[in-house]
């Protein structure tokens, strides 16, 4: 049996700050918002995916929500860990092992735990992380380790890294749930207080609150929901190394094969992309990304960038709800890029909306360059 | 190799903070009783040939369980490095901005991220040469820092 599995449903939490609220209650407000997005029952629901940080974590979020589903799946990668899921959901649809499926996250980041995720923590000494910790590099300083290689290698500048934020800024402006909202310059970038050089402060996303949830199932079922089916055409996932000191190439991602799998099974080329949803933790993060997919060439990712090609109207429009940089960032952002690419390709991205948008793609980052997952999403099935 | 010398820009001993002393696990206790010594342990693969830094019981090369430690000769060359400039935890809070590298030993395929305490930020380059110098935070681990070799 071989199924053909559709986004039908998403939904976002309050946000982009929401004292008061816990993780499950985020996770209950975007998943209900989903349903409703669908015009689904929760007991349609046989399936749950998610990410979190403790154990028997998506155990404990079905029993919240009341659903007992006979498909479950847990891979915590970091922020990426939600393309996984979608990878995993949508086989699991396709051969059959379960009908529908729900995708959820929230945690209340800033409220519970403030803005020390970059560089304010202290990590265990566990694992890997016990040869790095002790050298005072922070998660920050992991990505500004790889920037700092790929602009001495490339030529690489701060200002094309900068370009980065200022388009995604832009699409910010037109979300209402946006940290940041406000125009912003490459100039503003410069001066921002540098953090771990090569990155300033607006290099990095935001530390927001949020929740996200997404539904999938068949397309049989599809065509008697509320909304017009987004069709899963492709996901691929993989990793490279959990320490940045074994990061084999500091200038090339797992993207690069991530990309070349989910384009292929979804029938696509990078120039049939029309919106990329991607995980901009970091400027670099995006820039590098854009050239292991393929979007321009090894090494070109800054001029491409720098062209103005990020905007809504540019040849490849990127992270048009703001992104982690100016819009949504709690903790972990994959879900939500997901659910934009979905709404974009529903024609729902409002004055952000990508027209004629058939295919987006959502790729996801976690740990340092660690984890990636890519997905292709499209407004036709592969034929 | 250079004899046992604390680093000058971190604190060694008891000033260094316990919750920044790694555990010595069983594959790592040789490296930390050599750098305890001054030395710079690391694997070697009698299968392919190649270097590797964390110690494991198999080669991350190529997956042979063939491993045997050397001494390193201590150089490497700085594969690339950030500045940090903010860093929570209070004795890197104290002493920001320094430099943190990645360092490719001169025993081909062994990397290793260590900080560079005693550099001037301004002086970092991708590609200088680099070499260890050891920094004794209890009495039975030393952490190994680098310096710029000229």
């Amino acid at each position: 049996m071989s199924r053909r599995v559709c986004v039908v449903g998403v939904g976002l939490a309050d946000g982009p700050l929401t004292p008061g609220m816990n993780a499950n209650m985020l996770i209950a407000q975007a998943f209900r918002r989903a349903l409703d997005d669908a015009g689904m029952e929760q007991s349609e629901i046989d399936g749950l995916a998610s990410a979190g940080y403790g154990g028997m974590h998506e155990v404990a979020v079905a029993e919240y929500l009341g659903i007992r589903p006979r498909w479950l799946d847990s891979t915590a990668v970091g922020g990426s860990s939600f393309e996984f899921h979608l990878q995993h959901a949508y086989r699991a649809v396709e051969a059959g092992d379960v009908d529908t499926v729900a995708i959820v996250y929230g945690n209340p980041q800033v409220s519970e735990r403030g803005r020390s995720l970059g560089t304010g923590r202290q990590f265990a000494l566990v694992g890997p992380m016990a040869w790095e910790v002790p050298t005072g590099i922070t998660l920050v300083g992991c990505y500004a380790i790889a920037a700092q290689r790929h602009m001495y290698q490339y030529g690489t500048t701060p200002e094309q890294l900068a370009s980065i934020a200022v388009q995604i800024r832009e699409h910010a402006a037109h979300n209402p749930n946006a940290m940041h909202r406000d125009p912003i310059t490459v100039d503003d970038v410069l001066s921002s207080k540098l953090v771990a050089d090569p990155l300033h402060k607006l290099d990095c996303c935001v530390i927001s609150d949020g929740g996200c949830a997404v539904i999938v199932t068949t397309e049989e079922r599809a065509k008697h929901l509320r909304k017009k089916p987004v069709y899963v055409r492709g996901a691929a996932s993989g990793m490279t190394h959990h320490s940045i000191q074994a990061m084999p190439d500091l200038t090339e991602t797992v993207a690069k094969h991530t990309g070349a799998k989910a384009f292929a099974d979804a029938g696509i080329a990078p120039a049939d992309v029309d919106t990329f949803q991607m995980y901009d933790s970091f400027t670099y993060t995006v820039l590098v990304c854009l050239e292991d997919l393929g979007f321009c060439k090894k090494g070109e990712g800054g001029p491409f960038a720098a062209s103005g090609a990020l905007r809504v109207g540019g040849a490849l429009p990127t992270n048009t709800d703001g992104g982690g940089l100016s819009a949504t960032h709690p903790g972990m952002r994959g879900l939500f890029l997901i659910c934009e690419a979905a709404r974009q390709l529903r024609g729902e991205a409002g004055a952000a909306q990508v027209s004629g948008a058939e295919i987006a793609v959502a790729h996801g980052s976690g740990g340092w360059l660690s984890t990636m997952g890519t997905v292709v999403l499209g407004s036709e099935p592969v034929r | 190799m250079s004899d046992p010398m604390p680093g000058r820009g971190f604190p060694s001993g008891e000033e260094w903070p316990r919750q920044l002393i790694p555990a010595i696990t069983v594959e790592a206790a040789e490296y930390f009783a050599g750098a305890m010594r001054g030395e710079l342990r690391i694997q070697r693969c009698t299968e392919c040939g190649k270097h590797q830094h964390y110690p494991r019981v198999l080669c991350s090369h190529c997956g042979a369980d063939a491993i045997e430690w050397i001494t390193a000769s201590g150089r490497g060359t700085l594969y690339s490095f950030t500045v940090i400039r903010q860093n929570g935890v209070p004795v890197f809070k104290e002493r920001q901005p320094f430099v943190v590298a990645l360092v490719d030993l001169d025993e081909p395929g062994a990397r290793m991220i260590a900080s560079m305490p005693t550099v001037e930020p301004a002086e970092a380059r991708i590609g200088m040469a680099v070499r260890a110098v050891f920094r004794p935070v209890s009495d039975d681990v030393a952490l190994v820092d680098f310096e710029p070799a000229d």
